[in-house]
């Protein structure tokens, strides 16, 4: 009877060394794994960061873009009012002048439907001249659409 | 005490089936492939000639016109009617230079490394 219950403590005590010797060897393991994860979550919060550092740039490249859009708008609605007041300026009668000054009048309209034509092969891509860039004076100027064919220009009376 | 040894065991055998699991990063991020079309050539436009009648030289234009061996014709158009033709080509050119770039500004976001990695 006590040799049987000796056997029994021997027996759950080497189970219980054994289980113990398991736990301690799942501890490590999991430890391992603990740092594995640790290593992840860092990388993906560094990844995190940058996303949100790109989204903030993208932001940013997206609000210029809208402002050099809204200031293009402007420039050339000034073209436009710029065009408007060429033909109406101080109730100018285009139609008299050309009666009266015809060959002065030709040879403006001639010029301006050069100019015009240059601008829209601008608006359609083409590079500026080194002459278009370099204009900064009145009568180097492409006057149908200077905010366009020649971006170093300042205007400096009306 | 019994109770106690095998409460232990039962406990350790318990705890060993639980444990910590690996932690999965599901990432999957495919990208659309670029446009990146080729933009439009620039037109190369010609240039014409106006000409301007009026009662007092109409003969003599076209009398010009008959001497160059040009057809005495030509498409009229009143004052007005110019005017409104400067300002309606104002406004297409307008339109195709914001059009032209906001394609452009569409390039530079969206494919702008791609361009990069094309230079």
């Amino acid at each position: 009877m006590f040799g049987s219950m000796r056997m029994i403590m021997i027996g759950v005590m080497v189970a219980g060394l054994a289980g113990a010797g398991a736990y301690v060897m799942k501890l490590r393991s999991d430890n391992a794994t603990l740092k594995a994860n640790q290593i992840k979550l860092e990388s993906a919060v560094t990844e995190q960061k940058e996303l949100i550092e790109n989204q903030q740039k993208d932001f940013k490249k997206i609000l210029d873009a809208n402002n050099k859009m809204n200031e293009l708008v402007n420039v050339l609605k000034k073209d436009l009012d710029e065009l408007d007041k060429r033909f109406n300026k101080k109730n100018r009668d285009v139609g008299k002048l050309a009666i009266q000054r015809t060959e002065s009048i030709e040879r403006i309209t001639n010029k301006g439907s050069a100019n015009a034509t240059r601008c829209i092969e601008i608006a359609s891509g083409s590079p500026l001249t080194e002459e278009e860039k370099n204009a900064t004076r009145k009568s180097e100027i492409n006057s149908e659409c200077p905010s366009i064919a020649n971006p170093n220009y300042v205007p400096y009376n009306n | 005490m019994y109770h106690i040894i095998i409460s232990i065991f039962i406990f350790l055998l318990l705890t060993g089936c639980s444990g910590v699991k690996e932690l999965q990063i599901f990432k999957q991020e495919v990208e659309r492939e670029k446009l990146n079309l080729n933009k439009p050539t620039p037109l190369e436009l010609e240039n014409l000639k106006w000409i301007i009648i009026t009662s007092n030289n109409a003969e003599e234009v076209f009398k010009k016109l008959e001497e160059s061996g040009i057809d005495p014709v030509l498409w009229g158009l009143t004052d007005k009617d110019f005017e409104l033709l400067a300002k309606n080509f104002a406004r297409i050119r307008n339109q195709l230079k914001i059009t032209n770039d906001l394609l452009d500004k569409y390039k530079e976001y969206y494919e702008s490394d791609l361009n990069k990695e094309n230079e």
